[in-house]
């Protein structure tokens, strides 16, 4: 039958607006939202910026970047490690590819390969705005909404329009190679080991106890990164987590686009190599 | 206001389920794929109603940006279509 | 006001059920549907939805006399009086920071389960599972 999926889909919407309607009623307890917040969160809220407090704030008015690169800042430090080990296994599937075997040696220009001039075009006009825009969510990130990941992932979509629009041998001669990408994401990913343990460092060369993960002054380890750098509220630490979780996810998600859009028969001659093997 | 923001809420989350259905049940693997970003559009649009705007920033480019990109081209070197 | 509170009630009834409806519809597709493309599909809705969830066990009936707000202080410098209104009126932050970083790897995660698919359909030639579960290792 031609409708007969739109049939369904309309039933499944009834049955949702009856079903509400008899949760509603008291069928299954309350669904409204609570009024007021856990503790937890109120706290959470409370010292994010809180100058009256300097032994546990974090001084900076954004709740969820001080939660994630600050209270809760060893979490995000793993889940890190996990973005990157699926980013390593999709390296290791494509070991021994080389994308740009082929097209280093035969020069090649702008016009030959590619999607139409007028793409080009756009895409041109349109990379240097969204790079600009991503890297001021990714430094604007302690202040306002916005952070490492979010520029990180809007930079992947440009970088990833670039790779397809001006197709991938072009882009491998302009320099956007599997190489110079994972050199990108090692140095973001190093970046943000070394900030991880920069007060504890600093601790040591004073004298005095401190913690990895440490951004502001504590109560028994009194030393910390300034929040305010010339006047402008920088945040510590926040400020270094955002620039080089910005650079390592937009290179390790561009990395992984490089070897997925590599040539179906370049991938299948490297495969049938290690079968005659 | 409250009442007018679980409105707009309500039924984009409807609209997501419709989504949802068809882009599960459709054979066409890339007709599946745009159903499935108009999913994510509806997503996007009930993170900013509950007022999560980081989560929006990061969802936007991952969901309706990189998601159909990746699956577009995995359909372009496997399959198009899903039989049975 | 009674009719207002079952009014909230009702429409935030119908946004979880929907995502309850979600929930199993991509979890019939992620079992049922025979292409690895379409479980893969699947599963980004599936995690997708648990996020919306994580979020919504965050917010909050809006506080009387004020709209609800993002947990981002907006007037600077901070004095006490505007950081009590904004824990007054913000919503849960702990939600959004562990569905921030969710997102992201689910990003990689499904990049790599593509890679995975993209694997099997070079040594097989197909991506249906009837078809990859009859063969044993040998080329379609």
């Amino acid at each position: 039958m031609k409708y007969e999926r739109a049939l369904i889909a309309v039933a499944i919407v009834v049955f949702i607006l009856v079903l509400s309607y008899a949760v509603t009623l008291g069928a299954m307890g309350s669904t409204l939202p609570p009024r007021d917040l856990r503790l937890l969160a109120k706290l959470y809220l409370w010292l994010a910026i809180n100058p009256w407090t300097r032994n546990l704030t974090v001084m900076s008015p954004e709740a969820v970047t001080s939660i994630v690169w600050d209270f809760r800042g060893l979490d995000t430090f793993f889940e890190t490690a996990v973005l990157y080990l699926a980013i390593i296994g999709t390296v290791a599937i494509y070991r021994g590819v080389y994308a740009s075997s082929k097209s280093r040696e035969v020069p090649i220009s702008e016009d030959e390969v590619g999607m139409s001039p007028i793409a080009k075009s756009v895409t041109k006009i349109t990379l240097p705005i969204v790079i600009a825009v991503a890297v001021a969510i990714a430094l604007h990130g302690h202040l306002t909404p916005g952070g490492g990941f979010q520029g990180g992932s809007t930079a992947a979509v440009i970088l990833l329009l670039v790779l397809v629009v001006f197709s991938l041998q072009y882009s491998i001669r302009m320099g956007i190679t599997k190489g110079s990408t994972l050199a990108l994401r090692s140095a973001g990913l190093l970046g943000i080991a070394v900030t991880s343990i920069l007060v504890l460092i600093l601790g040591l060369l004073v004298g005095c106890q401190s913690f990895i993960f440490q951004n502001q002054p504590k109560a028994y380890a009194p030393v910390g990164v300034p929040a305010f750098l010339d006047g402008m509220l920088v945040s510590g630490t926040l400020i270094l987590f955002n620039i080089f979780e910005c650079l390592a996810v937009a290179a390790g998600l561009t990395l992984t686009f490089i070897l997925v859009l590599t040539h179906e028969e370049e991938i299948r001659s490297v495969m049938k190599g290690d079968r005659h093997e | 206001m409250e009442v007018l923001v679980l409105t707009l809420m309500a039924i984009v989350a409807l609209l997501s389920t419709v989504a949802t259905y068809l882009a599960i049940t459709e054979r066409d693997l890339l007709t599946a794929v745009i159903y499935s970003a108009l999913q994510s559009t509806a997503y996007a649009i009930i993170f900013y109603l509950l007022m999560a705007p980081d989560i929006v920033l990061v969802y936007i480019p991952v969901a309706v940006g990189l998601y159909p990109a990746v699956f577009i081209v995995l359909i372009k070197k496997s399959e198009r279509y899903e039989g049975g | 006001m009674s009719s207002d509170f079952h009014l909230v009630a009702y429409l935030t009834g119908i946004v979880i059920i929907s995502l309850f409806v979600n929930m199993g519809v991509s979890l019939y597709g992620m079992f049922a549907r025979p292409s690895l493309i379409k479980k893969l599909i699947a599963l980004t809705i599936l995690s997708d939805t648990a996020n919306v969830f994580a979020i919504l066990v965050g917010y909050r009936r809006w506080p009387p006399g004020s709209i609800v707000k993002p947990p981002v202080l907006t007037e600077l410098p901070p004095t006490p009086e505007r950081v009590a209104r904004f824990v007054s009126t913000a919503v849960d932050p702990l939600p959004q920071a562990l569905v921030l970083t969710a997102i992201v790897i689910g990003l990689a995660v499904i990049i790599f389960l593509a890679v995975i698919i993209m694997q099997i359909y070079r040594t097989y030639g197909t991506t249906d599972v009837r078809l990859i579960s009859k063969m044993r290792g040998e080329r379609r």
